[in-house]
């Protein structure tokens, strides 16, 4: 094959290719990437898709998490003062029986009670950001107002509905239990019972038996608030869990789209001396010919 | 037996001879870096001889032309090469910028599709909730623009390319009149038996050239060259040139090209042309398709959902987004109200009902392009356009490969080599002081003949 001047341009080619890949190492140290277009790897860049979207809705789940916890926080810490009060109401119940008692003492006794009453319905009147937590679903409105024609002289407005949040790709948990199931559940009605009571100690017959009532009561109120309690470790365990699956996820990017940075910088190294090389190969065959060792002449 | 004054014209014409090859050699030299240019010599010959009797005695060296040195072969297939380069890097540059409309993570339409269901999912923790609800609100008009923007850049990058596609044909055009106008005169000159290297040259370029632009085919007939494009459109023929011309179609608003045949777009399947038609007719329109489809599936199931559900005040949920359909459906699509009180978050008409938030969100793991999720459908379109620029990437290094390859082969053959042209100098300048000092001996002997008689 006949040889021509085409130094320059085989040199230019050899620029071209070193310089793109010097670019290309550059770039994938800098990001830490080795996909940082579609184009480098279609396949990996559809599969990210997927994982960020997984991503960004595990972070979502964990700030709902962190939200109705709050809020069942809140419930059940109420929850606990409400069952110390009716605690106390039982107490006031048992020695109220007591036959020694004269009517005047009876009497405190009642008034005790209507104060526990009247700290219990604010209790079950608790409002939250803004919306009532024991109200089931029709929480924009007070859920216990006092009406004498109701039983306890107090009526529920909030209905039986309970919502659900998804917490998990596919996993929803209760976040509220309505008023109905705590405070004024059939044959359970704290209210009635407490308000019974009230008579009772007032008139001093049948104590026995509305104290029994408040005790029905207290058990219906402390075997549902449990619900609280088990939700609040549940949800504690789904955040150990999305915690994980966040960091499982970090991994699949690393993996899919990552760049192993010894690879990289190798690479990196290996792209500058070529560019080193072509180069200096650039400058030193250029200008040689013939036409150098004739001008002497 | 010749006569002194033989060996004067033999010397006369040797120097003739020699000169022509330093002209060659310096008009090498001259355009060793002109685009086209194929190197030329001297063609000698030795002169027919003297025949005295039996003898025959040599009678000096003919000039008989000057020739290029081409291979006609190896520049058509660089011709064919450069068609399949262009087209490949005319596609890549127009899909780079389309690939920054669908990115892998944190931005786009695929960001916008899982912030809005996330958004869903906040609200639920507490649905009457006011700033949450714009918020909502906000997410959904989020992914009412992420898919506008990326119809509308689809679009407008399409508008570009109407525009490279004018300017190309015009170039085209541009070409294919100089290419004819070489043609004719080469047919005048070649009549004449001469080699005209480089009007050739010229026209080799050009046609390489046009090369760049539309797929080309060369005719070679005698010294004029038939150019058509590979579905057998003419473009020059002998003296002749065809223009091709564009205008706007009506029906799908870019601009076609016209032959004198008729409508040629879908033909063209070569060079820049053929590379920015294939963006523009095949990928682009493909990618908007997709884009109204996953637009409005995403939309019907979403209103399906939301009208199932009701708003703050108790109403039934009316549309989420305003209904959108077919072609033009991502660059339409817009959220149905402003007011964030009418997003229909309850099941049972009770404010603090989240019951519809989950039919809402169901959307997301629902088929509504294609038999894909949302992002499924996404992902997709992320792929397709990857996998359509790294193809055409390598189809750019393959092809620049081989015609780097063909050019150093076409090089060997014409190109200008320093070291030859230099040792051609010395050649033809040692050859010439030769015919030289053999003219001066000559003159010597005329002398010492012409003294003779003055004795």
């Amino acid at each position: 094959m006949r040889l021509t001047a085409t130094e320059s341009t085989i040199l230019l080619n050899a620029l071209n290719a070193t310089d793109r890949a010097q670019q290309n190492a550059l770039l994938q140290v800098t990001t830490g990437k080795r996909v940082n277009v579609a184009s480098d790897d279609p396949a990996a860049a559809a599969m990210q898709v997927q994982i960020a979207d997984q991503t960004l809705a595990g972070d979502q789940f964990l700030r709902s998490i962190s939200s109705v916890t709050g809020e069942l926080q809140t419930a059940d810490s109420a929850l606990n003062s409400c069952v110390t009060a009716l605690q106390r109401a039982i107490t006031l119940g048992v020695q109220g029986a007591n036959g020694t008692l004269s009517e005047q003492d009876r009497d405190a006794l009642a008034n005790e009670i209507q104060g526990i009453s009247q700290q219990v319905m604010g209790i079950a009147n608790l409002n939250y950001n803004g919306h009532f937590l024991f109200a089931g679903t029709a929480d924009s409105q007070t859920p216990y107002v006092l009406d004498p024609n109701s039983p306890g002289g107090v009526k529920y407005q909030g209905n039986d509905q309970v919502n659900q949040i998804e917490v998990e790709q596919g996993h929803t948990v209760a976040m509220n239990l309505p008023g109905s199931q705590l405070f004024s559940a059939t044959g359970a009605n704290v209210f009635e019972a407490l308000s019974d009571l009230t008579d009772a100690l007032q008139n001093g017959t049948g104590i026995d038996t509305a104290t029994q009532s408040v005790r029905d009561a207290f058990d219906q109120l402390t075997t549902s608030r449990v619900f609280y309690g088990s939700t609040v470790d549940q949800l504690t365990s789904d955040v150990d869990f999305l915690n994980s699956k966040k960091l499982q996820l970090a991994q699949s990017t690393n993996d899919n789209v990552g760049v192993d940075m010894n690879v990289a910088a190798t690479n990196l190294v290996n792209a500058d001396n070529a560019r080193n090389a072509a180069l200096a190969a650039a400058a030193r065959t250029s200008n040689l010919s013939l036409l150098d060792y004739l001008g002497s002449n | 037996m010749g006569s002194l004054f033989t060996a004067l014209s033999i010397s006369v014409g040797s120097l003739e001879a020699q000169q022509a090859g330093l002209e060659t050699t310096t008009n090498n030299l001259a355009n060793m870096n002109t685009p086209g240019y194929c190197r030329q010599r001297p063609v000698l010959q030795e002169s027919d001889p003297i025949v005295q009797g039996s003898l025959a005695f040599g009678n000096g060296v003919s000039l008989t032309g000057i020739e290029s040195l081409r291979d006609s072969l190896l520049n058509v297939q660089i011709n064919n090469e450069t068609q399949e380069q262009s087209k490949s890097q005319a596609y890549v540059d127009t899909m780079n910028q389309v690939q920054p409309l669908f990115p892998m993570d944190t931005s786009g339409i695929g960001a916008a599709i899982s912030s809005f269901f996330q958004s869903l999912n906040g609200l639920s923790s507490n649905p009457s909730d006011s700033s949450l609800r714009q918020s909502t609100l906000a997410a959904a008009n989020g992914l009412a623009s992420s898919f506008n923007q990326a119809a509308g850049q689809l679009t407008s990058t399409r508008g570009n390319l109407d525009l490279n596609v004018q300017q190309d044909v015009q170039q085209v055009n541009q070409l294919t009149t100089q290419i004819a106008s070489l043609n004719r005169t080469l047919a005048t000159t070649s009549s004449t038996g001469a080699d005209y290297g480089s009007f050739m040259d010229q026209r080799d370029a050009l046609v390489q050239q046009l090369s760049g632009l539309i797929d080309v085919s060369v005719l070679q007939s005698g010294s004029s060259l038939t150019l058509t494009t590979r579905q057998g459109t003419a473009l020059v023929v002998d003296g002749q040139s065809f223009g091709l011309t564009t205008s706007l179609d009506p029906n799908d608003g870019t601009q076609h090209i016209y032959a004198q045949a008729g409508d040629i777009t879908g033909q063209i399947s070569g060079g820049k042309l053929g590379g920015a038609l294939q963006a523009r007719d095949q990928t682009i329109p493909s990618m908007l398709g997709q884009l109204d489809d996953l637009a409005s599936g995403l939309v019907t199931n979403l209103n399906l959902a939301h009208q199932k559900g009701f708003d703050l005040n108790g109403e039934q949920g009316g549309d989420l987004f305003n209904p959108i359909t077919g072609s033009g459906a991502a660059a339409s699509m817009s959220v149905a109200f402003t007011d964030p009180s009418l997003l229909a978050a309850s099941s049972d008409g009770t404010t603090g009902s989240n019951g519809n938030i989950a039919n809402l969100t169901a959307v997301a793991t629902q088929q509504v392009s294609n038999g894909m999720t949302p992002i499924q459908a996404y992902g997709n379109l992320v792929f397709q356009v990857g996998s359509a620029i790294s193809n055409a990437n390598a189809d750019v290094t393959a092809s620049t490969n081989v015609l780097q390859q063909l050019q150093q082969q076409q090089q060997s053959v014409s190109g200008v080599s320093l070291d030859e042209e230099a040792s051609n100098l010395l050649l033809y300048e040692r050859a010439y002081q030769a015919a030289a000092r053999a003219i001066s001996t000559v003159d010597t002997m005329f002398q010492t003949a012409i003294n003779m008689g003055a004795h």
